[in-house]
């Protein structure tokens, strides 16, 4: 049973001058209960407006264009005593719930998803360090939360499960009673990640979790959501372009660049039998411990501006691989093994799968070989634009 | 609980006091560098030498500027005044009765100028760029740009002349055929402060809106307010409680400033209206040399001035939990 589904997403942001940025484009993807998803690509690239659209936090400018987003969840006005739709909403055409039980998130209004935010999916924002309010205690400001969602609940019992949520990620249950001045950076993002587990949400989106931080507090992080994720069974979105802390985390990911998605599969298969040009240049791009002496080869060429994009693969102008074919239409999702067995590029919907949006599938041995070469990426022409 | 601690606030308090004897020094200079002496109006042309020394003599004139410089300072301490030699009464008894009227206004004023201004900022701030916000903008910024007395002429000229709704002058009606209780007192007066405090409401609140509505605006950025509508906040909430909350400590700064703008407008206010407070007395005191007058209210509009000042940096610390006072100095 999948929890989130996400079919056909395209987000645009308007531009005063009547062009829309297209932020993601026809994205699919779907993250399993209890597994940890990540989207990883460039600054730029789509990835947290993707996971904002989710919960409709996107800026005033942005917007969904198309697209779907089924959560396994429903409105409190809209469940039946277990929590499940009632018949008759799943019957009613106008509300967006499908008979698996499913509500279809791209199409609530502002009211409706302000229900779902943090009780369904809660978000540790990418600035976590100053996500806490200077001016109100932490405790109180989990409470909050608590009590936005379940205003059965008394405030003692918030209290005391905001306190208990903060020992649980190594906070002194006392410091509830503080403010965030008088925290350092560390326990501001573990406090963070205590007010997002507050209402119990099926699916958190972890947006850098780790960027700002030295490496041994991200060390500490990474492994407080993954024993929260143990814990609690909450599936984790995580955005990041350290493509080195996704492939320790993540059970699946989707590569994305220029607000399309480039490559998805299993994590092991993404980096072991990597299939798509871009996420090659990216793995050139960044150390790994193994490799001694190894040298770094960035892409070269910067991200498109996504205003009005043209027709064609969206990372053809940074490709080495780059053929006529490219300039005509974004590739569809081709299957990776189907390619590395056969040779053959098919065309497939499976978002199991590994997946890659490449036209040259069939000659993917060749594009391998030749990403290793640092030559294939600094002697090539960047096509002006 | 308190963020501020006694130690902290004994030496906020003794510096105020300094303050004030500084500005009590200054003051006495700045008077006595005016030409012409106070007791100019009491000297008439018929006089005779010794009559004018006598007059001299009565009011200290005849001792030299540094005795009479320790006397004021003395005399002011210990809440002598002084006499006004143009109202021949204790300078403390007419402060007495003319203060609470200027009070009256001004916290009237400042009231509900400090209740208005942060509103409108923080509705214009959050919905920044809109066409409200543009015209509402516009339109604060021309009253802001309109002298304080043109208005009250306006106003008058619309109350009072053209629609005959409210009384022009004075605090209380001058031949009344009601008797005087507390009722009519009250009611009396509310009717007569009106048109003043319109006056002055009307374009005060606009200070305040000036510097709510780009820190409103700046804290729609903060993570705080992003993680706000994250967990689920009504717009409202998230407005009110998170951001406004935050955009508020700039306006406690305003508002001390303010204050000093608003003492300039009621001076003007309270004579375009003939209210009988200190902002009407220190003109008159001023063109009529009376020194012991013009001292006290100038005194009196700075000691308010240092008390509000004192009020904010404790609002302060209750404000924003950030500041904390004399602790780990």
């Amino acid at each position: 049973m999948t929890l989130l589904e996400v079919n056909d997403l395209s987000i645009r942001y308007a531009v005063d001058d009547g062009s829309a940025v297209h932020a993601s484009d026809d994205v699919n993807f779907s993250v399993e209960p209890g597994e940890t998803y990540g989207l990883v690509g460039e600054s730029g690239c789509g990835k947290t407006t993707l996971a904002k659209s989710l919960v409709h936090l996107l800026d005033d400018n942005g917007y969904i264009e198309d697209g779907e987003v089924w959560f396994e969840t429903t409105l409190p006005q809209w469940a039946d005593e277990n929590g499940d739709p009632k018949q008759s909403v799943i019957d009613d055409p106008d509300k967006p719930v499908r008979a698996d039980g499913k509500t279809d998130l791209a199409q609530l209004n502002s009211k409706q998803i302000r229900d779902i935010r943090w009780r369904d999916i809660a978000i540790i924002p990418q600035s976590a360090m100053n996500a806490l309010n200077p001016v109100y205690k932490v405790g109180d400001q989990i409470v909050e939360a608590i009590l936005r969602h379940e205003p059965e609940t008394t405030a003692e019992e918030a209290h005391e499960r905001a306190r208990d949520l903060l020992e649980r990620v190594g906070i002194e249950p006392d410091r509830a009673d503080d403010y965030a001045h008088q925290f350092s950076g560390g326990m501001k993002q573990r406090a963070v990640i205590a007010m997002a587990m507050a209402c119990g949400p099926d699916l958190l989106i972890a947006d850098e979790p780790t960027t700002a931080l030295d490496v041994i507090i991200q060390d500490r992080i990474l492994e407080e959501l993954e024993a929260l994720q143990e814990e609690f069974g909450v599936s984790i979105l995580v955005i990041s372009h350290d493509i080195s802390v996704m492939a320790e985390i993540c059970d699946r990911m989707a590569v994305m660049y220029g607000g399309k998605v480039m490559e998805s599969g299993r994590t092991e298969e993404i980096f072991d039998a990597t299939a798509n040009p871009y996420t090659l240049g990216l793995k050139n791009s960044f150390p790994t411990i193994t490799s001694k002496d190894q040298d770094l080869v960035s892409i070269p060429g910067t991200p498109p501006t996504l205003r009005d994009p043209d027709e064609g693969c969206r990372f053809r102008e940074r490709c080495p691989f780059a053929v006529e074919e490219c300039h005509a239409a974004h590739p569809p999702m081709y299957d990776v093994a189907t390619a590395d067995a056969e040779g053959r590029a098919v065309e497939s919907t499976d978002r199991r799968a590994h997946t890659t949006a490449c036209y040259r599938i069939d000659e993917l041995e060749q594009i391998r070989t030749d990403a290793i070469n640092e030559s294939t990426w600094t002697d090539q022409t960047i096509e002006s634009r | 609980m308190t963020r501020i601690s006694g130690k902290y606030l004994a030496k906020r308090i003794v510096v105020s006091y300094l303050t004030l004897l500084v500005i009590m020094s200054l003051l006495f200079v700045l008077l006595r560098s005016m030409p012409g002496s106070f007791i100019t109006s009491m000297i008439s042309s018929g006089m005779t030498n010794e009559q004018i020394q006598q007059i001299r003599e009565t009011w200290g004139l005849n001792e030299p500027l540094w005795r009479q410089y320790i006397d004021f300072m003395i005399n002011y301490q210990t809440g002598n005044f002084g006499r006004s030699p143009t109202y021949n009464a204790p300078v403390a008894d007419l402060m007495i009765r003319r203060m609470p009227r200027t009070l009256v206004l001004f916290g009237a004023t400042f009231l509900i100028g400090f209740i208005i201004g942060p509103l409108v900022g923080m509705y214009l701030g959050w919905w920044r760029g809109s066409k409200k916000d543009k015209s509402i903008f516009s339109t604060s910024l021309l009253l802001y740009s309109m002298p304080s007395f043109w208005i009250s002429w306006l106003f008058i000229w619309v109350f009072n002349y053209e629609l005959g709704w409210l009384p022009s002058a004075y605090m209380f009606t001058q031949f009344p055929e009601f008797q005087w209780t507390a009722f009519t007192v009250m009611r009396d007066v509310l009717y007569h402060i009106a048109l003043p405090i319109m006056s002055l409401t009307f374009i005060g609140w606009v200070g305040s809106m000036l510097i709510m509505r780009p820190t409103m605006n700046q804290v729609t950025d903060e993570g705080y307010v992003f993680l706000a509508h994250a967990k689920g906040l009504s717009e409202r909430t998230v407005m009110i409680k998170h951001a406004a909350r935050n955009a508020l400590i700039p306006v406690a700064t305003g508002a001390v400033v303010g204050l000093a703008f608003l003492i300039d407008g009621s001076i003007i206010i309270e004579n375009v209206f003939n209210w009988p407070g200190m902002g009407q007395i220190i003109v008159t005191s001023v063109l009529n040399r009376d020194f012991p007058v013009a001292q006290a209210t100038f005194f009196l509009l700075a000691v308010l001035v240092v008390i509000m000042r004192l009020v904010t940096d404790v609002v302060y610390t209750y404000l924003d939990p950030r500041i904390k006072f004399g602790e780990g100095e």
